[in-house]
């Protein structure tokens, strides 16, 4: 899952984009409102944290134009708790708000919420054969045993399972499993589909030649 | 009681009483007119009779009309008429044959009334007017019979005494004295020859007409005091209604609602005027709350960005175990966080201390150009880092105020003609006397502010750039800067032009 945080205030930055990298994902950062609509605009990610008060471009305007061209999903930043700032973040087409000062279970437990809900999924486990996800939990059991998997591991898993049935290529694989810091080691990601079909099964995920991988 | 507490009520009340009086006045006096003029009519009745009788009585006797004198003896003395006459006829007078009458006329110990002179004490006619006449010596000569039983109980006393009765100049030239007891009037004359003649009538049909007159004025005069009475309520309601709708708005405002406006329709009266005085508080109060609630909603919101870097950074320390370097690191950040809320703390402080009055200023006569150019100094380092140029003109000056605060205000404005300036730009500062005004221009070659932020520039929170590159820029140093020159009874001014610099000129009292 790679995310984008748009935030200029340096330290909370650094803090939320550490925070979700721990928790798994790949986050690219920028601090002000232009890199922001660019990167935005340029990558497809699983999910944009966007503060409203940026220098240049504000929130309101990046999600405006942003939203002609992607249905990304967005989760708004506000200090601002005031209905009408609410109503206007809504309308706009952002997916949900937090407002400062946040408690950084909420944002992610919000993040979770927006892109499962951008994947048609509706409740957070997952089951493929005899795989369930605990996309909360982050956890995945194998045959109803609980299975260790690294954080990229269980990031490829959790790509795959929420794009079920479809193939998904390579390049949306390293779009969305690394950032931008992070160039292609290109056998890295043959790496991590390897471990997990010795984790989870052979057949668990299949390779389309040519095409990418997928999930039955 | 409320019903005397109420503006309305007592103004009926009073309004109501001064109607009444005017009006018993009126009536009062119409009355007594009405009164007065029966009353004249009937006493030139009654003069008119004494005059009549005055002559009979100095008349030679005279036989009646037709000659025939009636049998002596036949009319008792006082006796004339035994009740009224039949009607049309005059009754035959008597004449009194058997005593003739003195040689000076004075005295006739007998008297009748001349045939011709019967019509006017008739006692048919509504007024039946009767007579008496007594001599000097108070026995009686003659009197009708007409003459009413209380007046006979009276005859004892027969003068009125002078205080009951009014004189009134006799037309042929008799005083008479007048009175008025139950129904009857009375008019007495003491002939020149000693008579005493006394004409009396019932006035039972003026005090009827005047009962009538009573009656209408009292009718009129109430008809009059009801419609007063309503016209007055209608119309003291009316002028007060604007009263109840201005209550009633400031009912509503003291509620909270400060929305509220009182409604005038009519703005050309006093409560009308009122209520557009009042209007233009309550506006100001509206706009005053809102200032104060947008300054607050302002400051919380300054405080919820560092308040969410503390958050976010200790919860994402916490998260797992980490190397010292790495909490070292968070420590950092939460001090920043912690410095900029301690910058915004103090800076609301001073204003809400500014704003309430109670900013003692540290009052003192020092040289304004030292303090400026210490500042400077202050601020070289910055302006070295930018690559901006300081150029001081600063003229020796004495002025008053607190040293502390002033250089707070220079310091405040040289950081931002820094700040916003470019590389290679630079900042003139100049000082000089004007006009008993100590006068401080900070002029800088940055990238000036927009026309439509100018005149906010001084507004709390407002910047004018919605970045916050500068960090700890709260966007209230200027108006700390206004509120520190206006505490010292100076000014602060901005002139600016976009791309080409600002100007801030600040002028003290000497």
């Amino acid at each position: 899952m790679r995310l984008l945080i748009v935030e200029d205030e340096p330290d909370l930055l650094a803090s939320l984009a550490q925070a979700l990298r721990e928790e798994g994902y790949a986050v690219d950062t920028a601090d002000n409102g232009d890199d922001g609509l660019f990167n935005a605009e340029g990558t497809d990610y699983d999910a944009i944290l966007l503060d409203v008060m940026l220098p240049g471009l504000d929130g309101w305007e990046i999600l405006k134009r942003l939203r002609k061209t992607k249905k990304t999903p967005v989760l708004m930043l506000t200090a601002r708790d005031q209905t009408r700032d609410r109503v206007k973040g809504l309308d706009t087409g952002a997916d949900d708000y937090v407002v400062k000062p946040f408690d950084l279970e909420e944002v992610f437990a919000r993040l979770r919420a927006i892109i499962r809900r951008s994947a048609n999924q509706t409740t957070n486990t997952l089951e493929i054969g005899e795989v369930k996800i605990d996309t909360a939990a982050r956890h995945v059991f194998f045959k109803n045993k609980l299975t260790e998997l690294t954080a990229r591991e269980y990031a490829l898993v959790e790509f795959l399972a929420l794009h079920r049935g479809e193939v998904v290529t390579r390049t949306q694989l390293y779009e969305h499993l690394f950032d931008e810091n992070e160039s292609s080691l290109s056998n890295l990601l043959d790496v991590h589909v390897s471990n997990v079909r010795k984790k989870l099964g052979a057949e668990f995920i299949v390779t389309r030649r040519g095409h990418g991988y997928g999930i039955e | 009681m409320k019903i005397f507490k109420s503006i309305k009520w007592r103004l009926q009340i009073w309004y109501g009483l001064i109607l009444l009086v005017v009006l018993a006045g009126f009536g009062g006096t119409a009355y007594q007119l009405e009164r007065n003029r029966l009353f004249r009519q009937v006493d030139q009745e009654l003069h008119r009779r004494i005059g009549v009788l005055a002559n009979a009585l100095h008349r030679p006797p005279l036989r009646g009309p037709n000659g025939n004198r009636p049998p002596p003896g036949q009319m008792p003395r006082g006796q004339n008429f035994d009740g009224p006459p039949p009607d049309g006829v005059p009754p035959e007078q008597p004449f009194p044959g058997e005593n003739p009458p003195d040689r000076d006329g004075r005295r006739r110990p007998d008297f009748s009334l001349p045939t011709q002179d019967t019509h006017f004490f008739e006692a048919s006619e509504p007024h039946h007017y009767y007579y008496r006449i007594v001599n000097r010596d108070g026995d009686q000569i003659a009197a009708s019979p007409n003459e009413p039983d209380s007046r006979r109980h009276h005859s004892d006393n027969y003068f009125p005494t002078v205080n009951q009765a009014a004189d009134i100049p006799g037309k042929g030239g008799l005083p008479a004295k007048l009175i008025s007891f139950d129904s009857y009037r009375e008019a007495t004359s003491q002939l020149p020859s000693d008579e005493i003649v006394t004409v009396g009538c019932s006035i039972a049909p003026e005090l009827n007409d005047l009962r009538q007159s009573a009656l209408t004025l009292l009718a009129v005069g109430g008809a009059v005091l009801l419609v007063g009475l309503a016209g007055g309520w209608w119309l003291v309601g009316r002028a007060l209604r604007p009263i109840q709708s201005i209550g009633a708005a400031a009912g509503k405002i003291s509620a909270g609602d400060l929305s509220q406006r009182i409604n005038v329709a009519d703005t050309e009266s006093e409560l009308g005027e009122l209520a557009v005085v009042l209007n233009s508080t309550f506006a100001r109060l509206e706009t005053a709350f809102a200032q104060q609630k947008q300054f607050a909603a302002d400051a919380a919101h300054e405080l919820r960005t560092p308040v969410t870097v503390i958050l976010t950074q200790t919860q994402t320390a916490l998260a797992r175990e980490r190397e010292a370097a790495s909490y070292r690191q968070t420590v950092e950040a939460c001090q920043r966080a912690a410095q900029r809320m301690r910058k915004l703390i103090e800076s609301l402080l001073a204003l809400a201390r500014f704003d309430a009055g109670q900013e003692v200023l540290n009052r003192m006569r020092f040289d304004f150009a030292k303090t400026i150019s210490e500042s400077t100094e202050l601020v070289q380092t910055l302006a070295e880092e930018r690559g901006v140029k300081i150029i001081s003109e600063l003229a020796p000056l004495e002025i008053s105020g607190d040293t502390e605060r002033l250089t707070q205000v220079v310091t405040n404005l040289l950081n931002n003609a820094i700040q916003y300036n470019h590389s290679g730009g630079e900042v003139r500062v100049s000082l000089a006397a004007q006009n008993a005004l100590a006068t401080l221009v900070i002029a800088d070659t940055g990238q000036g502010i927009a026309p439509e932020d100018l005149p906010r520039v001084f507004e709390r929170f407002y910047r004018a750039d919605t970045s916050r590159t500068g960090a700890g820029n709260s966007g209230l140093g200027l108006a700390i800067c206004k509120a520190i020159v206006e505490a010292h009874g100076g000014t602060i001014e901005v002139a600016s032009q976009e791309h080409a610099g600002t100007t801030f000129t600040v002028r003290l009292p000497v």
